[in-house]
């Protein structure tokens, strides 16, 4: 594969393996990239894009598939870790979270749209591909479109909530950092963890019980219809 | 004093010697050492145990108590209380949402903010909170107390029933059938009593009363709308 992508794009490559993941660094415009995906292999599955996101998903026992991905090993600033029981779409791999739908950006959703089927049809007139029949992945390539028009990302889940119906918390990446967002019921569970160090979000606390200082970070519940950002931008000019 | 310590006690372990038979004559002090946020802690106690958490709980800590003293030395997850019958819990930290749901009796202080649907359906629980509490708080309330010390979140007291709801601070929209109601004497001295339990040291008559207009009780096609 990272011969025909060499050949392709004409140009010299790197890559690694990771299970059956691989991370091609590709130095050519991403639409040659697609087209070289799509001459050569087609049914390769693209998990994300950009120059700071890494996507791992797999099926299996959570243990297993970390062990299979080896996060332990991984270096980055911001990381999210997310185990799906499925009931809108079913259990692959493909239908798994996070979802990318931009270079850089992913959603984890806890919840599930009631109008998925409607806003996926709205946003494929709108031109927009998608890759699965996942409800989750219709709120990424929602938002995603909303942040392609030059919305910005508060603005862009400001939005979400006019359009979106359903239950939902969402964590949202990006390339500099991560939001969440509870609709106005906010019925499916959320808690932020935060101290001077680090800042840190989950459906519940146990999942952040081994984060060091937990016991004096500061822990509340996100509000419902309330956009969360944090960015290393803000915390640097903040520090 | 007895120590359980769940790095090497099940939770399973701790409620179960909670429970133990002869307890009943002979309550005890419980001291429960790292609990990182585990779920179901002391829930079910028919003893009048003290019993204090060392630490964050989960879900549902000290659910159906009975007579038990239970303190969080912490924060708590979902449902602290949830279906209390008497007896006391405190939280020193934030509590998360619906906190005291469907509570019959006895009383839960939270030292911290409450998040949201605190007092869900409540029956006859008194829960004092010296902080804030999130939206929908009160929801379907049926008897009891909910005392907001700080500030209550939209929709407080959605659809309530008899129970009666005091705020200190400010608070956002009311629920469906929810309206404020005159402070009478006899709500001072019930919010005075209430505040006294609690160790809380607010003026009673900062605060204001909230209730129910009493108009969704029974259908009524009129009132559809508010459903």
């Amino acid at each position: 594969m990272a011969a025909d992508f060499e050949q392709l794009l004409e140009t010299e490559i790197e890559y690694f393996v990771r299970a059956d993941h691989a991370v091609f660094v590709l130095p050519a415009a991403e639409d040659r990239i697609r087209e070289a995906i799509a001459a050569r292999h087609p049914a390769l599955n693209i998990t994300s894009i950009g120059s700071h996101l890494k996507i791992f998903k797999d099926i299996g026992l959570p243990a297993d598939v970390a062990a299979r991905f080896g996060p332990n090993e991984m270096i980055g600033s911001h990381a999210i870790g997310h185990t799906r029981m499925a009931t809108e779409s079913g259990i692959s791999s493909k239908n798994s979270h996070p979802f990318y739908a931009a270079r850089d950006f992913s959603l984890v959703h806890n919840g599930s749209l009631s109008n998925h089927n409607g806003v996926r049809d709205k946003l494929r007139h709108a031109g927009i591909d998608f890759d699965s029949d996942n409800d989750t992945e219709v709120a990424a390539r929602y938002i995603a479109h909303r942040l392609s028009l030059g919305r910005s990302m508060n603005d862009a889940l400001q939005d979400a909530l006019k359009d979106l119906d359903g239950f939902y918390t969402f964590a949202v990446g990006s390339a500099d950092g991560f939001s969440v967002l509870r609709d106005s019921i906010a019925a499916k569970p959320a808690v932020l963890g935060e101290t001077a160090d680090w800042v840190a979000m989950a459906s519940e606390y146990r999942a952040l019980a081994a984060l060091p200082g937990i016991e004096s970070a500061r822990l509340w519940e996100p509000k419902p219809a309330t956009v969360y950002s944090w960015s290393h931008e803000r915390l640097a000019r903040a520090a | 004093m007895n120590i359980i310590d769940l790095d090497k006690s099940s939770v399973r372990e701790l409620n179960a010697r909670l429970h133990e038979k002869g307890n009943g004559e002979a309550p005890g002090e419980w001291q429960v050492l790292h609990p990182h946020g585990k779920h179901s802690l002391a829930v079910g106690l028919e003893a009048p145990h003290k019993v204090s958490i060392e630490g964050h709980a989960g879900y549902y800590c000290g659910g159906m108590n009975m007579a038990a003293e239970i303190t969080i030395k912490g924060q708590c997850g979902k449902g602290v209380g949830e279906n209390i019958m008497s007896g006391a819990i405190r939280v020193e930290g934030n509590a998360a949402d619906a906190a005291g749901a469907t509570g019959l009796g006895g009383l839960i202080v939270i030292d911290g903010d409450a998040s949201s649907r605190c007092g869900i359906s409540m029956k006859g629980v008194d829960i004092v909170v010296k902080g804030s509490v999130g939206h929908m708080s009160g929801f379907m309330a049926q008897a009891g107390h909910l005392v907001v010390c700080g500030d209550a979140d939209d929709d407080l007291g959605d659809s309530i029933y008899e129970a009666q709801i005091f705020v200190r601070g400010e608070n956002g929209a009311l629920g469906s059938d929810c309206v404020e109601k005159e402070m009478m004497p006899e709500h001072i001295e019930t919010l005075t009593r209430l505040l006294d339990k609690a160790g809380m040291t607010c003026d009673p008559a900062a605060f204001r009363r909230f209730g129910s207009a009493r108009k969704l009780y029974n259908l009524d096609v009129d009132n559809a709308g508010n459903y």
